[in-house]
């Protein structure tokens, strides 16, 4: 919408040699500083931690963290998604996400979850449209934040392991 | 050759010779041994042997084995010849065209002699020996295709092109018809093509066309053909056909700059200085305008028109050329701009333009009269323009305002902080520009150009050992050090260069400066192989191109550099023998007497450790070097990594002289070479070579401050010198006494009234004042309170300037320093030198030097605890970033940011 000029937006993997554009989204994003786990997390991802780039500018990012359960299972948690504020409203989250989730249609991924603050309406309406649902509230999940409880949102990938 | 041996031996020395030849030098090293054993006094084996100890690298065995074998047989053409190749091994072409010329009086036709000559004489320029050395070989063997060539191109390059023409003409009349084959064509092409560049050279240029054209099926460089084709008719005054031609040119080429050029001035619309009256605009606007429409992909046809538009017309103009650029984002815009800023009034409409795109995109997120919606991006592209244009026209503080607010709008884009940094290291804050060099640098450790950026920063701001650190992240086998140097590497070797004589680190400051001196020595050495091979592939047009290049290699800007900054060490070497350098480094001359002498033996052991170990690894190496194969591959360890022998010469002017000498040769319209002239023989004693550089100083520009400077002090000097007692002195001073009233400035006024006249003329320059109050101060000590006042009673106006929405200062950071230098140390008044900082701190606040309140030097400042925490590269410090939890674009949905915390 708005922009009558065609940009193409492409995807690009983090790396050793770029994780610094990464660390400057994450700044910029989030009024949490990130440790060197996330960041090794988000490199052992592989490819399901991606930078955005809107042309040549990198302007957005979705990292995960892959977990290994019991029975060769994996769960996926993205730990961050966000996008610069100037260039939001171009699809380029949803774009993100996009990656992630057809990624996620591996056998072997039997979800995807993460962590929302509570009051964060529009994120959550954002990750329900993708098929996200609440299934959890942790309260005091945010120690310098308020309010401090989120919840879990997860989407149900795998089929075959339904229980119910 | 070996004819005094017998048969057998005969054979074991055509054997030595095949050896050698074929690079089997132990074999041939057996043979010679062999023949020795009965003839020990075999002068010509004797050289043989000594040539091949050469290529196995026993450099004086080989010499004297070659000068014994010569001596034995002084009669021998080989014993020569062995000596001319050992001397041109070692690059010693004088001598060796000497041994070459003194074996051809033996054997006056002996081709490959002759040959290995011709090559020498072009390589030293000898070139009336090379007509005549290329002459007896085409005599010698005339059905030779090379010894036709090479004869041309020795006239040619005698400036005899008209006799070169004759030459290869006269070779065509003796091809055949059908030549040339197939496999000769291009060859053939470019001889032909050679052959007409040099009737154009000889002025026949009807000539040159008709063969041209003549020619023109054998010719297989269609390109080329076309614009020697258009270089003769414009020459000619066909410029109808001219104009037809380039654009036929253009359509192969539109962005090619030199055939709009071409196409102006056939139509009589080009002028060498840009300067055009209104009609030529007229009718530069109308050819831009249709060429525009003929050649849409072009950027050269978009861009041209801005050097010639002017005023409204300029502006229009130019926000058409910007616009599309800003939107696409193409970060080399404004250095694609910046030469419109030297004329006048152009930086100005481009402030106007570029804010009125700005505010445009800010309120309505379009260009001003478009109803297109622009991308997020173009705003950030604005802004990085904005700020680098408020930089060029030193208005430091809105020029970060800008480069910040961008960095705020898009974090990721690199550019932004390499411009960041310049912008600050122009401000006077480089320690910080170094700290955002760097930051750029981590953003993509793939990308060398920003990892050299960074390391030049690091230089400027003499953090040396982090700038080696940071140089070998991209040199491959991590010996950074020779790696560098062996890519001849310059920019850093200059840089590094400065920055230890700025520390005071003179023997590594000279060794730096020599390395790059070195290069260009190798740069003139590496032609020597193509004198022969360019003959053999018929690039002919190149080959003369390329001599012509080395002949002016040394005006080469890195080379000025080298020599210049070798020169200054030299002289302060002079000045403050290493000796009593108390003043090498300043932390010694602040220690107690007993702590330097500690500190001095400390060093000393130091050294000779490191020397030790250096020749132990040397020995080592060149001995594991040689047991293989006879070849050096294993690089030797640097003897001496701390320039410390280059600084124990004994006549360090005798040195600098030598570098002078290519300067004054290479550079003659460079003020500093002169400069630098005067310094080093005023040391020198050398009063006419003094004067000489004060008249070329006058002759480049005599109202600038250090002409000044050298002018009075030459006389102030000569006339405090006593009075000559020698023949030689008074011959001196006779021609001094002549040439005195030449001299405009001096006629019929004593010194001090030159100086007062000097600055009559100069009142409101800050630079002139300083040099007056220097003089008033050299030629009256007593006069230095006088000198200081006027010093201090300059004014720092706002420069003049139309429409600038900004007021600027006139006086740059550096004039600034350089008059608290003269106050501080010249003058030595501490108090005025303070007081003087003070009020520049207040003009360059981000000035480390003047520890300005913004500058890293003020320890409260921002930029203070960027540098402190450089390594944590974390530079968005302001907590203006989104709330975790507010999404603030449209209320779209898509747009979000979450939170996540780490768990451990």
């Amino acid at each position: 919408m708005g922009v009558g000029r065609e940009v193409s937006i492409s995807l690009d993997g983090v790396r050793d040699k770029n994780i610094m554009q990464l660390r400057k989204l994450n700044i910029a994003l989030f009024p949490v500083r990130y440790n060197d786990n996330y960041y090794a997390d988000a490199l052992a991802s592989g490819e399901y931690t991606k930078l955005a780039y809107y042309s040549d500018i990198c302007v957005g990012a979705i990292a995960c963290r892959l977990e290994k359960k019991d029975g060769g299972a994996v769960r996926v948690y993205i730990m961050t998604l966000g996008v610069l504020a100037p260039y939001r409203g171009l699809g380029i989250g949803t774009k993100l996400l996009n990656h992630v989730l057809d990624l996620c249609s591996k056998p072997n991924i039997s979800e995807v979850y993460l962590h929302v603050q509570t009051n964060n309406d529009e994120a959550i309406n954002f990750y329900k449209k993708f098929g996200f649902e609440i299934t959890e509230t942790i309260q005091n999940y945010y120690t310098n934040i308020t309010p401090p409880d989120c919840y879990v949102l997860t989407k149900q990938i795998a089929p075959s392991s339904t229980k119910k | 050759m070996g004819a005094s041996l017998p048969a057998k031996e005969a054979n074991l020395f055509k054997l030595i010779v095949k050896s050698y030849e074929t690079k089997q030098y132990k074999k041939g090293l057996k043979a010679a041994d062999a023949i020795l054993k009965k003839f020990p006094d075999h002068g010509e084996t004797l050289s043989m042997k000594g040539l091949t100890l050469n290529c196995m690298d026993r450099k004086s065995e080989a010499y004297e084995l070659v000068r014994q074998g010569l001596k034995n047989d002084l009669k021998s053409h080989v014993c020569w010849h062995v000596y001319g190749l050992l001397y041109r091994s070692d690059r010693e072409y004088r001598e060796a065209i000497k041994c070459y010329r003194n074996a051809l009086k033996i054997d006056p036709d002996n081709i490959e002699i002759l040959r290995d000559l011709s090559l020498l004489q072009a390589q030293m320029r000898d070139l009336s020996g090379f007509v005549e050395t290329r002459q007896q070989l085409l005599t010698l063997k005339p059905n030779h295709r090379m010894n036709w060539i090479g004869f041309a191109v020795a006239h040619d390059l005698n400036s005899n092109a008209s006799k070169a023409f004759e030459i290869l003409e006269a070779y065509e009349g003796t091809l055949e018809d059908d030549h040339p084959p197939e496999n000769e064509r291009c060859e053939h092409g470019e001889m032909l093509l050679y052959k007409i560049s040099l009737l154009e050279k000889s002025g026949l240029f009807e000539r040159a066309l008709e063969e041209l054209h003549k020619k023109e099926p054998k010719i297989v460089d269609k390109l080329a053909y076309k614009e020697q084709e258009v270089s003769l008719l414009v020459k000619l005054g066909h410029l109808e056909e001219g104009e037809k031609l380039y654009r036929i040119l253009l359509s192969m080429n539109p962005d090619n700059y030199r055939y709009y050029e071409g196409l102006q001035k056939c139509l009589g619309l080009y002028s060498d200085n840009g300067h055009y009256s209104l009609d030529e605009i007229e009718g530069l606007d109308a050819l831009y305008k249709s060429l525009r429409q003929q050649y849409k992909w072009s950027s050269a046809v978009k861009r041209i028109p801005l050097d010639f538009l002017q005023g409204e017309k300029f502006k229009e103009a130019a926000d058409n050329y910007i616009r599309p650029l800003l939107t696409k984002g193409v970060p080399s815009l404004f250095s694609d701009l910046s030469p419109l800023y030297h004329h006048p009034g152009k930086a100005d409409i481009l402030e106007q333009l570029i804010l009125e795109l700005e505010h445009s995109i800010r309120t309505a997120g379009q260009y001003p009269g478009s109803s297109e919606k622009e991308p997020p991006s173009t705003l950030m592209w604005i802004l990085f323009l904005l700020a680098q244009h408020y930089d060029k026209r030193g208005q430091h503080e809105i020029a970060l305002s800008k480069i910040d607010e961008a960095i705020e709008h898009t974090p990721t884009v690199i550019d932004l902080y390499s411009v960041k940094s310049r912008i600050l290291k122009h401000s006077g804050d480089l320690a910080a520009a170094a700290a955002f060099s760097d930051e750029a640098r981590c953003m993509d450790l793939a990308d060398r150009y920003i990892n050299s950026e960074c390391v030049k920063r690091m230089l400027q701001a003499d953090q040396v050992a982090l700038a080696e650190k940071t140089a070998v992240l991209f040199t491959k086998d991590g010996d950074q050090h020779n790696n560098l140097h062996d890519m001849q590497c310059m920019w850093y070797e200059l840089a590094s260069g400065e920055s230890y004589f700025r520390q005071g680190d003179l023997g590594r400051a000279l060794k730096k400066f020599l390395a790059v001196e070195k290069h260009y020595a190798d740069i003139t050495e590496d032609q020597f192989d193509f004198h022969s091979y360019c003959l053999r592939k018929m690039t002919l047009r190149t080959y003369v191109e390329m001599l012509a290049f080395q002949d002016r290699l040394h005006s080469h800007i890195y080379f000025h550099k080298a020599a210049a900054g070798a020169i200054r060490c030299y002289i302060k070497l002079f000045d403050s023998p290493p000796k009593s350098a108390a003043e090498e480094d300043e932390d010694m001359s602040k220690l107690l007497p007993s702590q330097k002498k500690k500190m001095r033996q400390k060093q000393r052991k130091a050294e000779a450790r490191a020397k030790k170990e250096a020749e132990e690894k040397n020995e080592e190496s060149s001995t594991s070097g040689v047991s293989k194969s006879g070849k050096r591959h294993v690089k030797p360890v640097d003897p001496d990594p701390r320039g410390e022998k280059l600084l124990q010469i004994q006549d360090p002017l005798s040195e600098a002289a030598k570098y002078l000498k290519l300067l004054q040769k290479s550079s003659p319209d460079s003020l500093e070479t002169h400069l630098l002239a005067f310094e080093l023989y005023m040391r020198k004693q050398k009063i006419l070579l003094a004067f000489q550089a004060v008249k070329q100083l006058l002759r480049l520009d005599a109202e600038h401050p250090d002409s000044h400077r050298c002018l009075i002090k030459f006389f102030h000097k000569v006339g405090s010198m006593n009075a000559p007692s020698m023949d030689s002195e008074k011959l001196i001073w006779s021609v001094l006494e002549a040439e005195r009233p030449t001299i405009s400035q001096l006629h019929e006024k004593s010194l001090l009234e030159a100086n007062n006249s000097f600055l009559e003329n100069h009142k409101d320059s800050l630079m002139h004042r300083a040099a007056f109050a220097e003089m008033l101060y050299t030629l009256d000590p007593n006069k230095k309170s006088e000198a200081v006042k006027l010093i201090e009673d300059s004014t720092n106006d706002l420069a003049p300037r139309n429409g600038a929405i900004w007021p600027v200062k006139e006086w740059e950071l550096k004039d600034c320093v350089a008059v608290h230098k003269l106050l501080g140390s010249v003058l030595d008044e501490q108090d005025a030198a303070s007081r003087w900082k003070t009020r520049c701190a207040e003009y360059f606040p981000y000035s480390t030097y003047f520890e300005g309140r913004h500058s890293s030097a003020s320890p409260n400042s921002a930029l203070n605890q960027k540098c402190k925490n450089a390594e944590n590269g974390s530079p968005n410090h302001s907590v203006g970033a989104q709330n975790a939890n507010s999404i603030t674009s449209n209320g779209n949905l898509e747009a979000f940011s979450k939170l996540s915390i780490q768990q451990s």
